[in-house]
């Protein structure tokens, strides 16, 4: 997913025995240890979350607490680095089985268990929270369109219709789902909060004021938007490997500006930031107070996207040049040194990563070659066409910006930057009519798969507006292969040919990477930071471990 | 006093002009360069412009970095001698078209009346309605992306253009409605009614009678509305309308100073003090006009509502 | 007179109809993308577009659309193109802020500008008028935003003395609410006591020269009555006049950079975010909201003046 304002979660995915991710913080990994209980915490996001209905949630901000609101069939371990990755039953009893053909999967819901109104959970609730996602026309229609009869009830146009699909019995709690073809990743769509369990009455509208109630140690008891919206901890919950939560009440306040949301944490009137702190206080906050504050890596991609539609990105010498002259231990500064740098689109530590060494262009967390860039451009014949660079106005993009304008200038292109609102910003640029030549971009994967990186390059996938495939990167090799990767169900089986992919993102420079942002985690002095603050690789900071001390 | 302030407004105008002789021998800085990793000898040793936690320099007081570098490397004096450029030529272009157009309008209105009056003072009625602010806000937003183009005329967006005329018009009902009651006055007197008398058509009448006896208002208010223009342009900068970075201005360098008053305050301090010593440096000078020119004079302060 | 209070009401139904159309005009006219896909959100399908084309009328003709909207920002009924909010609540949540603000300060102003003035025009002429026209001269050069800024960060953060911004509503408590409020209040009063000053001096220095004051003074009446019962009373009126029309101004847009400066999360703060956006609905209504209260204000002072002065009433 794109990250909204600077808060981000991180995705680690490294299935299995794959290489485990460093991830800061003292825990021991394990899920997070039961703390001290009770009290009530005030945290803060830098803006309101796209939506608090998990039919349409689709961003870090509302991911971070949907997550333990809403719990899906499947779900992920709440631990920290590699555990993180792994796959656990959520709502359901076990993993799904997978048919042969690996067009059916199926699973049975756990018997007994209730919604946090206390009303029971049915079998039938799953269909119900799929059908919402595609009524509603959420972002996360996509992952559910190769269930069968999902289209046809899209076009039937009636919500109460029926999505042949997917078969429910009540009296066993089992749950059939039929696909148009095999999908090695459903079973990450299964853990998403799309697939959280609402009740079969939850209406057919954007409930973000009035949250339903859902499945999980927490309940959304109020909202309000653009202010702040309120979570209790949920009595009656109890499904083995998800932590039941220490704090009884999380109340989210919405402060816009991260320099307020740092100093109220210094003060002790906020207990914990989503954003990253300001570098102005960042470094305040390092030297005095550590004992409460992390850095920790994150599985995502920071690129300057190079639209091929137009010139002069059209020439892959001129994009060479770009990925030859950046240098991003520059933008590492503008990131208060939260940035590391990168070669490829897919990150190091999911599987498909293209290990380059050394890398085409350089040491990736080196300085750049302005001198063999401009020549590059010479060569190209590009010396002085005209350039606009699109940022947006979130914390630190409008300088990374700047910073990529003079560049491009540096080499010989005539840039000017335009700095668009958050709010509409991916709009803007995934708007083909906007013309927008090159500018920033981010990727933090949905679920622990290449698959989500790549799609950003696949010209299927390329639009006429909320296109985003920013650069539209259209390569017939990589579309073909792309295609034929997704039905397979062993990611680790065919890990080489996604990475031979990445690498070959990287030989056309279809995109100019810059490095993978490091997030923070940064609490008050009455929250038990040593114990009780675990990162998940996906969702970010666990609410649910928090405590106070 | 006003005099030596006058002088002060002029020094600042020459100073802004000789920004580009600073960065090139003084400063060796370009204002929109960056230079993130770049560094300098300090006491002779080799310090980061910026440090690896996004920290800049502040001022050295010397050559480079005079003032200190902002986030990205930048030498703040610099960009505070072409910022000055900007911004007192957006408020000096700024000023002199509303000059013009409220020159014209209060003339026009003035000295026809009724219903050509009426018409000039609904349009006056509804620019001075709208909240400024969020007029200039809402402009400069709207031609962020696309730009305008008015018959043949095209504007970038971002450009200057854009900005001056919003600018210009805000202020227009401001300075129209004293120059209408001065011509309302005027109108009546005898050398007017002589000129008509001698067979002078209307524009002969305006621009030959009236005018010249405006000329003593329009000095008077002259370097208010270029002290208001130049507030108001650093207040849409600020808010990311207006000059936008990377090009410097008072505004937008304040905008992106207040984020870092912990560790660099110099980013926001020295834009702001420079602001204040311009508008201050007018509002003397033009208060000491005023009282040489019309000590009775309210117009200035904008008291009298015809 | 009646026929005078007509006439300007019936001009203020004009102006504030053409600031409406100027408004729309400005974000649908000029070309700034396809609003109906900014609010169909990440990866919709063209006939998600569609849809939402045809429920807000952007295929429509503009002035089709133009009622669509105006009807729904009359209405109340008005939500913004990105967070659903109702439009109405929004701003009736923000008003009592941007109030509390805007009246804080202009009770501020008014009292500071009127002592300081009445001080300059007695000591007209020496060092300490000299003084403090110098400083009043001062106060209106600073730029707001900056000066909030300063103040919020080095009393409010640094020095701790007042909250580093933000509003505690009056209702919660009102100790706290008027605490939060006297950063903002002071940066937004000292603009304008600077020109109060000097205004109220040049007013009393003509009331002074006047045939009354000369009666007064002639029959007897100390300096100081004089002072206060006639003098002031009527140097008082310009000021008055102008108070209304800035108080005006001030709540209907000139608080945004105040309230944003402190984070007040008032109506000028909330327009000015969502003109950001690109969100029409908000942006429209705040500002007809703006330009009505400034309106009326000046609607009202011209009426009082007509009332005040009978040659006003024939322009």
């Amino acid at each position: 997913m794109t990250a909204t304002r600077s808060s981000l979660t991180a995705l680690a995915l490294a299935l299995a025995t794959t290489v485990a991710i460093g991830c800061g913080g003292s825990s021991d990994g394990d899920q997070a240890s039961a703390g001290k209980q009770g009290g009530s915490i005030t945290i803060a996001q830098g803006s309101q979350p796209d939506s608090l209905d998990p039919a349409l949630a689709y961003t870090s901000n509302s991911w971070e607490p949907l997550w333990l609101v809403y719990t899906p069939p499947l779900t992920y371990r709440r631990a920290e680095g590699a555990e993180g990755a792994e796959l656990i039953p959520g709502a359901a009893t076990a993993l799904p089985n997978v048919s042969a053909d690996g067009r059916t999967y199926s699973f049975k819901i756990r018997k007994g268990l209730k919604y946090s109104d206390g009303s029971p959970v049915a079998a039938d609730d799953f269909e119900h929270a799929v059908k919402r996602v595609l009524n509603l026309e959420s972002g996360g229609t996509y992952l559910f369109e190769g269930i069968e009869g999902a289209t046809q009830y899209i076009e039937a146009g009636d919500a109460e219709g029926d999505i042949g699909g997917i078969t429910a019995d009540d009296r066993t709690g089992e749950v059939t789902i039929e696909l148009t073809a095999a999908d090695g990743g459903f079973s990450n769509v299964l853990a998403t909060t799309f697939a959280g369990l609402v009740p079969a009455d939850t209406p057919f509208e954007n409930m973000t004021k009035d949250p339903p109630p859902g499945v999980g140690p927490y309940a959304i008891v109020k909202s309000v938007p653009n202010r702040e919206f309120v979570m209790e901890k949920v009595p009656g919950f109890d499904i083995p490997d998800i932590p039941k939560g220490n704090v009884d009440t999380i109340t989210t306040e919405i402060v816009k500006s991260a320099s307020r949301q740092a100093q109220d944490v210094i003060a002790g009137d906020l207990d914990y930031m989503q954003d990253a702190p300001p570098n102005d206080l960042a470094a305040e906050i390092k030297a005095r107070h550590s004992d409460r504050y992390k850095e920790w890596p994150t599985l995502s991609v920071n690129y300057f996207f190079l639209n091929q539609a137009l010139p002069p990105f059209d020439d892959k010498q001129v994009r060479e040049a770009v990925n030859v002259a950046i240098d991003s231990t520059a933008i590492a500064r503008i990131l208060g040194g939260r940035l590391s740098g990168t070669c490829s689109l897919v990150p190091t530590g999911i599987p498909g990563h293209a290990e380059l060494d050394p890398c085409p262009f350089g040491d990736p967390n080196g300085p750049g070659d302005k001198a063999k860039a401009e020549q590059m451009i010479k060569d190209a014949g590009a010396t002085g066409e005209k350039v606009t660079v699109y940022a947006n106005n979130d914390p630190t993009r409008p300088e990374i910006g700047q910073y990529y304008t003079a560049l491009l200038n540096d080499i010989g292109l005539d840039a000017d930057l335009k700095v668009i609102d958050g709010a509409v910003y991916f709009s803007t640029i995934g708007n083909q009519k906007t013309k927008a030549q090159t500018g920033l971009a981010s990727w933090y994967a949905d679920f622990p798969h290449p698959s989500t990186f790549l799609q950003q390059v696949d010209g299927t996938t390329i639009q006429p507006t909320n296109n985003g495939n920013y650069g539209n990167v259209d390569d017939p090799q990589i579309n073909k292969e792309i295609a034929a990767l997704l039905p397979e169900p062993d990611l680790q089986a065919v890990a080489n040919r996604w990475s031979a992919l990445d690498e070959r993102v990287v030989e056309e420079s279809y995109i100019a990477p810059y490095g993978s942002e490091e997030l923070t985690t940064f609490l008050s002095d009455r929250m038990d930071f040593e114990n009780c603050s675990t990162v998940h690789p996906l969702y970010g900071n666990d609410y649910s471990s928090f405590c106070l001390k | 006093m006003a005099l030596a302030f006058g002088v002060l407004f002029v020094v600042l105008v020459l100073g802004a002009l000789v920004a580009p002789l600073w960065a090139s021998t003084v400063a060796d800085r370009d204002p929109n360069r960056t230079n993130e990793t770049g560094k300098i000898e300090v006491d002779g040793r080799q310090v980061d412009v910026v440090s690896l936690e996004g920290v800049p320099i502040g001022p050295q007081w010397r050559g480079e970095y005079f003032l200190g570098a902002d986030a990205n490397g930048r030498d703040v004096m610099v960009r505070l001698l072409y910022g000055a450029r900007n911004s007192l030529l957006i408020g000096l272009a700024a000023a002199l078209l509303t000059t013009i157009l409220a020159t014209i309008v209060g003339l026009v209105a003035g000295y026809f009346g009724r219903w050509v009056d009426a018409v000039a003072r609904s349009t006056l009625d509804v620019i001075w309605a709208f909240p400024v602010i969020l007029l200039g806000v809402a402009l400069g937003t709207s031609l962020a992306v696309g730009g305008l183009q008015i018959g043949p005329f095209e504007l970038e967006a971002g450009s200057m253009a854009i900005s001056i005329l919003v600018i210009a018009v805000v202020y227009v009902p401001y300075m129209a409605r004293p120059i209408r009651g001065e011509v309302l006055a005027l109108r009546e007197r005898e050398f007017v009614e002589a000129a008509r008398a001698q067979g002078a058509g209307p524009l002969r009448t305006m621009v030959g009678e009236l005018l010249p006896n405006l000329t003593s208002t329009i000095i008077v208010f002259a370097p208010l509305m270029v002290a208001n223009a130049i507030l108001l342009e650093a207040a849409l900068s600020f808010l990311g309308v207006g000059v936008v970075p990377p090009d410097p201005s008072w505004g937008n360098m304040i905008d992106a100073g207040v984020d870092k008053l912990v560790t660099a305050p110099h980013l926001a301090i020295a834009p702001g003090l420079m602001l204040v010593l311009t508008v201050l440096a007018l509002n003397v000078f033009g208060d000491g006009v005023r009282d040489a020119f019309d000590p009775r004079s309210s117009a200035a302060w904008g008291t009298r509502r015809p | 007179m009646t026929g005078f209070v007509a006439r300007r009401l019936a001009q203020m139904v004009v102006v504030l109809f053409a600031v409406s159309v100027l408004t729309f005009l400005i974000f649908n006219v000029i070309p700034n993308g396809d609003p109906a896909s900014r609010m169909a959100g990440k990866s919709p399908t063209e006939s998600q577009v569609e849809a939402i084309r045809a429920e807000w009328g952007f295929d429509e003709s503009l002035p089709v659309q133009y009622v669509k909207t105006m009807e729904q920002v009359l209405g109340g009924s008005a939500i913004s193109y990105f967070t659903q909010l109702n439009v109405r609540e929004e701003i009736v949540r923000g008003l009592p802020r941007t109030l509390s603000l805007a009246i804080g300060a202009a009770i501020l102003w008014m009292t500071m500008g009127i002592a300081l003035g009445l001080l300059g025009a007695l000591r007209a002429g020496r060092v300490s008028d000299r003084l403090l026209t110098f400083v009043a001269l001062a106060g209106v050069s600073l730029p707001v935003f900056w000066l909030g800024a300063l103040m919020a960060h080095y009393l409010g953060f640094k020095l701790g003395w007042f909250p580093n911004g933000g509003y505690v509503p009056l209702t919660e408590d009102p100790l706290d609410w008027a605490y939060h409020l006297v950063l903002p209040c002071t940066a937004l009063a000292i603009l304008f006591i600077g020109f109060y000053s000097r205004v109220l001096r040049s007013s009393v220095l003509d009331t002074m020269g006047e045939d009354f004051v000369r009666t007064a003074h002639a029959k007897g009446l100390s300096e100081r009555q004089v002072l206060l019962r006639h003098v002031l009373r009527n140097s008082l009126i310009p000021i008055v006049t102008l108070w209304g029309l800035d108080f005006g101004a001030v709540v209907a847009g000139g608080a945004i950079l105040t309230e944003t400066v402190f984070d007040l999360q008032g109506v000028g703060q909330y327009a000015a975010e969502s003109v950001g956006q690109l969100d029409v609905p908000p942006v429209l209504a705040v500002t007809l909201f703006g330009a009505f209260f400034i309106v009326v204000l000046n609607t009202i002072v011209d009426i009082a003046y007509a009332a005040l002065d009978p040659r006003i009433r024939v322009t």
